[in-house]
Formats: C-alpha cells, sequence, structure tokens
C-alpha cells in the first residue's frame, strides 16, 4: 500500500513537471518573434492578365513588409496551369515545405475540399482568391479567407459605363440608327460563379437603365484573349454590320475582340470591360476600349498579403481589412473610361 | 494411451504453427508500416537561394522555369530574391549574407557587381558554394567553392554589329541606347557592338537614355541598338506610338528573350533579337548548386550558348523550344 502511494505521488509529481515544462515552451515560443515567413501562392493560370497583375502587386507587398518589418518573406509562387492536379500536387510541396499560410487561386472552385483537407492536417491557414470555394468548403473551418471584387457590383458599373454613353450621345451606340442597341456578349468559363454573375447583372443593369437592348449572339471564351478574337472574327463574318457593342466578362476579352476588329479593319463598335488590367486601362487610355471596371488592385493584392503575413505572424488581422463574416474580404472598384 | 499422445502432439503442432502465423503477421506488419525495420530513406533537400541584380523577375521568366525543373529533379527548395532597388550592389550583398544566415546551402547570383561579389568569395565572407550566373567570367573565375553559368555578351554584341553590317549595307550610323542603369553584361554587349561597327568607318552615338524615349528629339535616320531588354521594350513601344520616330529609324536590335520582345519582332518592329538559352541556364544553374552544395566536383562549362535571331526564325522549331520552353 505504501509502495503504491509513493508511486501516484511521483506519477503526479512527473505529469506535473510535464504540464508546466509544455506551458513553459509554449510561452517561450510566443515571445520569440518569427525574423521569418513563408507564403505559398498558386495560381490558376500565371499568364492571365489580371492573376498577373495580382502576382506583381503580391511581390511589391512582399518587399514593403520586408523593409518596413525586418521580417524576411519567402514567397513562393507557382503556376498551375489550369491543372487541378498541379495545384493540388503544389499545395502538398507548400506544406512539406513548411510554409505558414498559403495563398490559393484555385482552379476548380467545386475542387477545394482536397487542398483544405491537406492544410487543416497540417494547419496552414489558407487565403483563397479571385475564385470562390463552395461555401461549404469554405465553412469548414475558421482559417479559411476568400478575397474577391464582387462580381455583381462590376457588373453593375460596367453595364453603367454603356447606360451613361447611351444617355449622352445614343448614336454612338445605335450605329445603325434602328432604335435598338444589338450587342454581343463574351463570357468567361462557365464553371466560374464571376462568369454568370457578370454577364446576368450587366444586361440587366442596361435594360433597367433604359438602353434598348437586343443580343446577336454571345459565346465562351474562357477570359482569354485569343480565344474572344477567334470568336469575334467569325461574328464579324456572320454579322456584317449588325454588332454595335460588345460586352466583355473581362478585359483581355474584350481586347480580343479588338484585335479582331482591327484585323477586319472595323472601327466604331463599343467594347466595354472588367477588371482594370494593365493592357485594358492602356485602351481605354487610347480610346480603344469605351471603359473598363477596375478593382483596386494594390488593395486587392494587399489584403491578400497581410491576412497571409498576420496569419503567418499568429497576428490578429488589422480592422482596416474589414471582413464580412470573418472571412470575405471585398475588394472596392470603380468605373474606368477615358478623360476620367 | 498412444492415441492419446498422438492427438496432443497435433495439437501441439497446430498451436506452434497459429504462433507462427501470428509472428509472421507482426513482422510484416513491421516491415510494411513502420519504420522499425526497413527505414524509409528521406529525401534531402537543399535550400538554394538565388539573388538576382535586379527588382523583378520578368527577364526571368524561362530561367525560373528552368530552375524549377531542376528543383524538383535534384530536391531543390528555391527562394528568389529580387533586390529593392536595382542596381544597388551594397543590397545585393547584404541579400546573400542574409541567404547564407539563414540556411541557404548555396547561391545563385546574378551579380550586380563581379568585382564585390568575387572579393565577397575572397574575403571568405562566404562560406556556402555560389553559382555566378549573367556576369563578365573573367571576373570570378577561379575562385573556390563556385562556378559560372553566363553568355559570351562581348561576342554578341559582335555579333549583332556584324548583322547590321549585313543587313544595312548603305548605312553608316547607329544610335546605341544607354540606359542611366546599365549593368555589366549590358556594357559588355554595348562594347562588343562598337568595336564591330566602329571598324568599319560607322559613327556611333552613345545616347544616355533616362528611360524617358529622350532620345527621340535627337534622333537621326539611323540604325537603333538598345543593349538591354528593357531599354528594347522602351524603344519598341515608343516606336509603335510615334510614327514619326518610326521613319527615322532604319532597324531596331537588342538583347532579350522576354515575350512581348518576341511579339515585338513578330510584328517587324524589332528587326533582330539576340536570344540567350535561359530555360538551360536557370535549370544548369540549380543543378550546379546541388553539386557544389554536395562536394562534388563541377564540370567547367565555357559559354553558354546565344543566338541571333530575326522575325523568320520564330516559327523554327529550334528556337521555338528554346524561347518558349515547355515546363
Amino acid at each position: 500500500m505504501k509502495n503504491m502511494k509513493k508511486f501516484c505521488f511521483l506519477l503526479n509529481s512527473l505529469l506535473l513537471c510535464a504540464v508546466m515544462m509544455f506551458t513553459g515552451c509554449g510561452r517561450a515560443e510566443n515571445e520569440t518573434e518569427k525574423k521569418s515567413i513563408r507564403i505559398g501562392v498558386s495560381l490558376y493560370q500565371g499568364d492571365d492578365t489580371f492573376i498577373n497583375n495580382i502576382r506583381g502587386e503580391l511581390e511589391k507587398c512582399a518587399k514593403a513588409y520586408e523593409q518596413e518589418n525586418g521580417v524576411k518573406v519567402n514567397l513562393d509562387i507557382q503556376d498551375a496551369k489550369g491543372s487541378q492536379n498541379t495545384q493540388n500536387d503544389q499545395v502538398e510541396r507548400f506544406i512539406s515545405l513548411g510554409c505558414d499560410v498559403l495563398c490559393i487561386n484555385p482552379v476548380d472552385r467545386t475542387a477545394a475540399s482536397v487542398m483544405i483537407d491537406k492544410a487543416m492536417a497540417a494547419e496552414i491557414p489558407v487565403v483563397f482568391f479571385n475564385r470562390q470555394p463552395v461555401e461549404e468548403d469554405m465553412d469548414r473551418w475558421d482559417q479559411l479567407y476568400y478575397i474577391e471584387a464582387v462580381a455583381k457590383e462590376s457588373a453593375v458599373l460596367q453595364g453603367g459605363i454603356v447606360v451613361d454613353r447611351y444617355r449622352e450621345n445614343p448614336e454612338s451606340l445605335d450605329l445603325n440608327g434602328d432604335g435598338v442597341v444589338s450587342y454581343v456578349l463574351l463570357e468567361g468559363e462557365s464553371s466560374h460563379q464571376d462568369a454568370l454573375i457578370r454577364t446576368e447583372w450587366s444586361v440587366k443593369t442596361l435594360k433597367d437603365g433604359g438602353v434598348p437592348v437586343e443580343k446577336i449572339t454571345g459565346g465562351i471564351a474562357n477570359w482569354e484573349r485569343s480565344q474572344a478574337s477567334a470568336l469575334m472574327e467569325q461574328w464579324l463574318e456572320k454579322y456584317p454590320g449588325q454588332i454595335e457593342l460588345i460586352l466583355c466578362n473581362n478585359d483581355d476579352m474584350a481586347l480580343g475582340a479588338i484585335d479582331a476588329m482591327e484585323r477586319a479593319g472595323i472601327s466604331g463598335i463599343c467594347a466595354v470591360g472588367i477588371d482594370g488590367t494593365t493592357p485594358g486601362l492602356e485602351a481605354v487610355a487610347n480610346g480603344k476600349l469605351l471603359g473598363t471596371v477596375s478593382s483596386d488592385k494594390e488593395r486587392y493584392a494587399g489584403a491578400i498579403f497581410t491576412i497571409a503575413a498576420c496569419k503567418a505572424m499568429e497576428q490578429e488581422i488589422p480592422p482596416e481589412i474589414e471582413l464580412v463574416e470573418g472571412k470575405y474580404y471585398h475588394c472596392p472598384q470603380q468605373i474606368v473610361v477615358k478623360n476620367q | 494411451m498412444k492415441v492419446h499422445d498422438i492427438l496432443h502432439n497435433k495439437e501441439k503442432k497446430v498451436n506452434f504453427l497459429w504462433i507462427l502465423y501470428g509472428l509472421v503477421l507482426v513482422i510484416l506488419f513491421l516491415v510494411s508500416s513502420t519504420d522499425l525495420i526497413i527505414k524509409e530513406e528521406t529525401a534531402k533537400i537543399y535550400p538554394i537561394s538565388v539573388v538576382i541584380g535586379d527588382v523583378s523577375d520578368e527577364n526571368y521568366v524561362n530561367f525560373r522555369k528552368g530552375m524549377e525543373r531542376a528543383a524538383m529533379e535534384f530536391n531543390g527548395d528555391i527562394s528568389f530574391i529580387t533586390l529593392y532597388e536595382k542596381g544597388s550592389a551594397a543590397q545585393q550583398k547584404e541579400l546573400m549574407l542574409r541567404e547564407q544566415e539563414d540556411g541557404s546551402r548555396a547561391l545563385i547570383v546574378a551579380p550586380v557587381d563581379a568585382g564585390m561579389a568575387a572579393g565577397m568569395q575572397q574575403d571568405n565572407l562566404l562560406t556556402v558554394p555560389v553559382v555566378f550566373i549573367n556576369t563578365e567570367k573573367e571576373k570570378v573565375e577561379g575562385l573556390n567553392n563556385m562556378a559560372v553559368l553566363t553568355f559570351d555578351y562581348h561576342a554578341m554584341g559582335c555579333r549583332m554589329g556584324e548583322r547590321i553590317l549585313e543587313e544595312h549595307p548603305g548605312e553608316d550610323k547607329v544610335y546605341l541606347l544607354e540606359g542611366e542603369k546599365m549593368n555589366e553584361v549590358d556594357m559588355l554587349f554595348a562594347q562588343g557592338v562598337r568595336d564591330t561597327l566602329s571598324v568599319k568607318g560607322w559613327t556611333v552615338f552613345l545616347i544616355e537614355s533616362a528611360g524617358e524615349n529622350d532620345w527621340a528629339q535627337v534622333l537621326e535616320e539611323a540604325v537603333l541598338i538598345a543593349p538591354n531588354p528593357e531599354s528594347l521594350l522602351r524603344a519598341a513601344q515608343f516606336l509603335v506610338e510615334d510614327e514619326q520616330s518610326k521613319e527615322k529609324v532604319k532597324g531596331l536590335y537588342g538583347r532579350g528573350s522576354t515575350v512581348p520582345l518576341l511579339n515585338y519582332l513578330d510584328k517587324g518592329i524589332i528587326q533582330g533579337l539576340c536570344v540567350t538559352d535561359d530555360f538551360s541556364a536557370g535549370y544548369l544553374s540549380v543543378k550546379t548548386a546541388v553539386e557544389l552544395a554536395e562536394n562534388r566536383p563541377v564540370e567547367e562549362m565555357g559559354y553558354l550558348e546565344s543566338y541571333d535571331i530575326g522575325r523568320e526564325d520564330l516559327r523554327n522549331e529550334k528556337y521555338e523550344k528554346i524561347l518558349f520552353p515547355i515546363e
């Protein structure tokens, strides 16, 4: 009995020591500030102009952060080239290389759960951007964030550019004077939530704004300039003299349509885009593009980076990053037209 | 009694077989699912830092593709580092030392000042191996624990000069756009062009452009050469917009293999480009860095190959592979 008591006492003492050691270690870890952070960034398609702009801004944010805080930022940016399998491999590699946080622009928004599983298992927070994982996935963990330019807002602003132009000078849109603005539509990927919303609300805004519109045709150009250019070339041949407006889900496709018009020697048809990419803004300044909706890319990338850096440094996200439901950040947008 | 013994022995044998079977199962489990008997080899990862002399990786797109391929093959963990300020040798030195301190097993450096980088090696400031890229070979050659992977920029300039002599027999004037932030390799290239054209009686006007296309005001009818990719891109963009200057320029030539430059070559704005096989350079730099980190002997590679191309060469399979490598 005595021996039993001794044994219990010894066991308790050992347990107490262990608890004290672990809590002590934890405090020491928190007290030591990190000198470097590692952020893994996976892009759905590196040659997408908008994504490329965001990539550039992210790199600027990382440099500014290093200079301001003296913390080394290892930004590992990878291009998934439109393959979800490649992206899954990249996420696995980021985890095995010890990334503190992941920033993912998903290839397939419906297939984010695999990446989330891996990140959850490794306890690495994830900041998604540009392509929103389904809500059920976003609700699985409180360390998941999503940065976006709200698609409905972009579309309403895009529609507004056309409405304003029509009110100012209806002849510049109704080129044949039949009282109806005949338009063609260039859409992004059918699986991308933004493509559907941008199309729906852009057209709705035109109608609500009193622009008499009629759709000639439309096609999916997958956000790409070359695909849009090919489609537009076909339409110009098929509907000669009928197209008066080109509504595009993004700037790259609008520029593709303009390329086709230039090749065909046609001018006067107005095109509008979304994103405010560097070539898009140049085209607006040159008068080639009627207008675009520009999301503030500095703020967009800034929000991605700030959340990622805070998570990596185990700090609170600053209040200036206003998160909706604690995980969504909506980047502000504005209309860009010539002489603005 | 005999029968009972036989039965008893048989029971013993069965029990023994069951125990043996159990043991085999346990051993198989240990072999297949744990590290206790057969230890799985853990891949050795080599952290390698690449410090370039530029503020962005615009001119390193294919180089990075090659690097990433090699990193996968040779277990490299690459940190690609750009400067905060273009052409700052002091900053590059600081970053090289920081990376070494942070545990890099080897450095790949495109030096802003090759002499300074060599000095760091000579003064034993660098304890990890260094692979120098895109630099003047003579300045860093012969140091310990290092390798050089570079192109012969002077020869590239000479070849460009010869191409101009061939394509513009009636001309005798050339404008050399010397940007304010010319690095050592740009100067070597420019020197190569000058050496070739001067001996043939051409007048070489040096224009120290601050990057605002201010050269356009003094431009007379002549051939234009930009010794670095940035100034070449700026000149091409300018000529697209400025018809007056475009008429005066008899030909635009330069160095670089970025996609925008290749597009301008395709559109006929640029007449000739000196291009390099950056994918191979990236691949070889990481391979060499890993070899040096493992203390393995590294072969002397000489200069890497560079090529002069015109618009007609863009669809040539050989150049397509170099300029648009598939990862």
